[in-house]
């Protein structure tokens, strides 16, 4: 598992996002090109006659008939279908065994108390590593004092880091000190904690993309931060950054919060986090939001 | 591709490919209109919009599959391609300990071991993952269900990347279809797949997209959006819907329909802790 997440961290990264004013509009973020090196067996040489017959991707290559593309760029069919199971085995996903997922899920799984123990009750005893659970209410209804009690519970009384991702500007440090010293009287304990939470402020959704891409990567790729890894992230709120997006160009705003959700549960299954998420009653009614997403 | 004459094969190839796949005549008789069953080769769209009982299905169907012959299940393999973080091993395992009468953790175990599961992050991946899984049902001739959920999961990704060309927006999709067809046809396979209705109901089609006149006169709304090599190699379409009067202990229901028959069947279910029942 940990191989394939670091590779697929490298293709995400390798036309970069970054040079596009607007990153994910036209630009092909997982659309790889054939380069030398990409794997062994394909030279330059071979790559400048692919290209010279229109064949620049990964994708490209895989999907034409080989046996054609060996006859018009007059390369070895033999290599072709070598370079053809190496990229393969490189960029496509691996099936795993159920049996195996299962023996994996079982040692992994955490249930994190959130420190309340209503909302405990609620959510079936806590929040579960890799789900995404969804607070949700109108203006004023304590979704920000949950996120902020969340974060103080878990690296107060868990002892685990935090990433908290603000949007809305909500976030206030006194506050976070005031619920650290209901839990203890102890300086140096409100310390710890507090220092155990990571804060982020964005203010639109390409930012908050990078942030969890760079978190994602970050843990693949095993640099770590001095403490350890990140087993909470709390995003206060999605839809503070997704509302601007829908109303004008649709399929572009429904392609960023689908390409939000899409992340958000990536980093819950693959780095086994528990993504707590919080959002404007109405947001509810987008359509597609949702789909996968226990509220 | 080159379709002019067929690629030569080993005969244990050859075997696998066409003998080793054995019937699913007793999957799910309530879900298909006329046979009562899918034949090999067929594929069956599951649309609807979101939580109206399209996963929980899957998990039943797959349940019915993997359970052994003397639980009075089927006992054979399945594939499931998951593109929305939608399967939830949990779930599944709850499902099963329910239906095995004495569920000890190997028997799970051993259930589990017929399923295999791979996920994907984008279409183009998809695409390449469906590619290098050709192999794998070689090897595996008990392996004949590929269940994908869901298979709309990309699309306004796509819309968005592809940029103002039709035909680049729909390019991989395109793609994954006509080979998913060619799978399920050259290796007697049954697909299931998941479409989420994204577009809302009679919003004035301003989109290429031309609504089917849908021959089955049933009470439901489909407004097809994926692109035509889609559309074309569809053999059932199952429409899902949530009833509105919560009186009826069945919640849920399902529209089944033949995509070149006329017959269709109608049918209610309800889903517990042990699944989905009928």
């Amino acid at each position: 598992m940990t191989a394939s997440r670091v590779q697929d961290c490298a293709a995400l990264r390798l036309p970069t996002c970054r040079s596009c004013p607007r990153p994910f509009r036209g630009c092909h973020r997982d659309m790889v090109i054939l380069r030398a090196g990409l794997c062994p067996g394909l030279t330059a040489e071979m790559i400048q006659l692919l290209k010279a017959n229109s064949i620049a991707t990964v994708v490209d290559l895989v999907s034409s008939d080989l046996e054609e593309v060996a006859r018009k760029c007059s390369l070895s069919y033999k290599a072709l279908v070598a370079v053809r199971r190496v990229l393969l085995a490189q960029f496509s996903a691996f099936p795993v065994n159920g049996a195996d997922l299962y023996e994996e899920l079982k040692s992994s799984t955490a249930i994190l108390s959130t420190g309340s123990k209503s909302l405990d009750k609620l959510l079936d005893s806590g929040l579960y590593t890799g789900e995404v659970t969804e607070l949700t209410g109108a203006p004023g209804s304590g979704k920000t004092q949950v996120c902020l009690s969340i974060a103080v519970s878990t690296s107060h009384d868990l002892k685990q880091n935090v990433l908290y991702v603000d949007s809305t500007g909500g976030f206030t440090a006194s506050r976070l000190l005031q619920l650290a010293q209901t839990r203890t009287g102890d300086e140096e304990e409100q310390v710890e904690a507090l220092q155990r939470i990571q804060v982020a402020r964005v203010f639109d959704v390409y930012k908050m993309l990078d942030v969890l891409q760079e978190l994602r990567c970050s843990v693949s790729q095993q640099v770590l931060s001095s403490s350890g890894p990140v087993k909470v992230l709390v995003v206060d709120s999605v839809s503070a950054v997704i509302c601007p997006l829908l109303g004008g160009r649709q399929a572009e705003g429904l392609a960023l919060m689908m390409q939000l959700a899409r992340e958000l549960k990536t980093l819950a299954r693959e780095l086994s986090m528990a993504v707590v998420v919080s959002s404007l009653a109405f947001a509810l009614l987008v359509l597609g939001w949702e789909q996968g997403i226990r509220s | 591709m080159s379709d002019g004459f067929r690629k030569a094969e080993s005969g244990t190839q050859l075997l696998a490919r066409l003998e080793g796949r054995s019937s699913l005549k007793n999957l799910e008789p309530c879900l298909f209109a006329d046979e009562g069953f899918p034949i090999h080769g067929d594929v069956v769209e599951f649309h609807g919009p979101e939580g109206t009982g399209k996963t929980e299905m899957l998990y039943h169907l797959i349940a019915r599959c993997v359970l052994p012959k003397s639980g009075g299940g089927l006992e054979v393999e399945v594939m499931f391609i998951d593109t929305d973080y939608h399967f939830d091993m949990l779930r599944l395992v709850t499902i099963l300990e329910h239906r095995l009468s004495q569920s000890t953790e190997e028997m799970i175990k051993l259930c589990l071991g017929r399923l295999f599961l791979v996920n994907c992050n984008s279409s183009t991946q998809l695409l390449l993952t469906l590619y290098s899984l050709e192999n794998k049902f070689c090897a595996h001739p008990s392996l004949c269900i590929v269940i994908l959920d869901s298979i709309s999961a990309f699309y306004w990704i796509d819309r968005s990347n592809g940029g103002e060309s039709f035909n680049i927006q729909e390019m991989n999709l395109k793609r994954c279809a006509e080979f998913l067809e060619k799978l399920v046809r050259e290796h007697h396979l049954v697909l299931f797949a998941t479409t989420q209705t994204i577009m809302q109901k009679s919003s004035n089609s301003t989109e290429s997209s031309i609504p089917l006149k849908l021959h089955c006169e049933a009470d439901v709304e489909y407004r097809p959006y994926l692109c035509k090599s889609w559309q074309q190699m569809v053999t059932h379409r199952i429409f899902f819907s949530k009833q509105c009067n919560f009186s009826s202990s069945k919640a849920f229901s399902i529209v089944s329909c033949h995509t070149k028959k006329t017959h269709i069947i109608k049918c209610s279910f309800s889903v517990a802790e042990c699944g989905v029942q009928f």
